[in-house]
């Protein structure tokens, strides 16, 4: 379909905070985040002819982002930086990583309410940092999930993928960030923090779960 | 339990669609139903779905002047 000049300059501008978001977090630059939307705008705009109605806007958008960073990639031969936690044998792992259960482990001996206080210290440079150690293939469907807002349908014609994969990666890459956020908690002193003290009362003494200013 | 009703093992395979809001209408009423009863299972709803809650937090309105001084640019020339 061809839409008028008018509807792609009014929807691109609309989008543009969310595709800089998405750009940056792919990229981890912010230059090469703005080179990716001009290009993805570009491409747009010559490629007006398929998008095929005006509802689907902004998943079509996407796709063209994600489509021009991933051809960047190949062109640049520039492998994505980080590697899946434990390679490729340790998805089924990642899929089954679940900070909750951490922290209700039976030998860290929490009071009062632990996952509350551990959102309560999760700083956004907390969880920039654990989106940024996510490998590629992870990190877009977090971010178009839980930074975006978009339906697993949406994801799925974004990164034309069946909608049981993205339910499956999805999955799999929350495991893998939140196994990375409990990497950082444990840097930080989380979890000697809240290990057991065998001889004394650590309620009465007080337990600092998480340093002061964040985890990260 | 009757054979409609869920239990643990079936509501911790699908709480990230709960949270995501995918599940179908007969799977989210289970799953209503579950939590209501299940005070683990609610506890672990929860904290998935304010974790999720930080990251939508993270998302961006607007675009930095520099990006979009460029792409206004670039929608001239189309």
């Amino acid at each position: 379909m061809r839409v008028s000049k008018e509807f792609f300059e009014k929807q691109v501008l609309g989008l543009l905070g969310a595709l800089e978001g998405v750009a940056r977090r792919l990229t981890r630059n912010d230059a090469d985040a703005e080179d990716l939307v001009a290009e993805t705008v570009s491409r747009a705009w010559r490629a007006l002819d398929t998008l095929e109605h005006e509802a689907a806007f902004r998943s079509w958008m996407f796709r063209i982002l994600n489509n021009a960073f991933v051809s960047g990639l190949r062109r640049a031969d520039a492998r994505p930086k980080t590697e899946p936690i434990g390679g490729a044998d340790g998805e089924e792992e990642e899929a089954g990583f679940s900070l909750f259960e951490q922290m209700h482990q039976p030998f860290l001996l929490w009071f009062g309410n632990p996952e509350q206080e551990f959102l309560d210290k999760l700083l956004r440079e907390d969880l920039e940092r654990a989106l940024a150690s996510l490998p590629e293939h992870y990190r877009v469907v977090v971010i178009m999930s839980d930074v975006q807002e978009f339906s697993y349908a949406e994801i799925a014609q974004t990164l034309a993928v069946p909608v049981g994969t993205v339910r499956s990666r999805l999955a799999r890459a929350r495991g893998a960030l939140q196994k990375v956020l409990w990497q950082q908690a444990g840097e930080h002193g989380l979890k000697q923090a809240a290990a057991p003290c065998p001889e004394h009362d650590d309620k009465a003494r007080g337990i600092n779960h998480i340093g002061k200013g964040g985890i990260g | 339990m009757t054979e409609k009703e869920m239990n643990c093992e079936q509501a911790l395979r699908q709480i990230l669609a709960y949270v995501d809001r995918e599940l179908s209408a007969e799977e989210h009423a289970a799953m209503q139903e579950h939590l209501h009863a299940c005070k683990g299972c609610f506890s672990r709803m929860e904290f998935e779905r304010l974790l999720k809650s930080k990251f939508g937090a993270l998302r961006d309105e607007e675009a930095t002047p520099e990006v979009s001084e460029r792409v206004k640019a670039l929608l001239k020339d189309f």
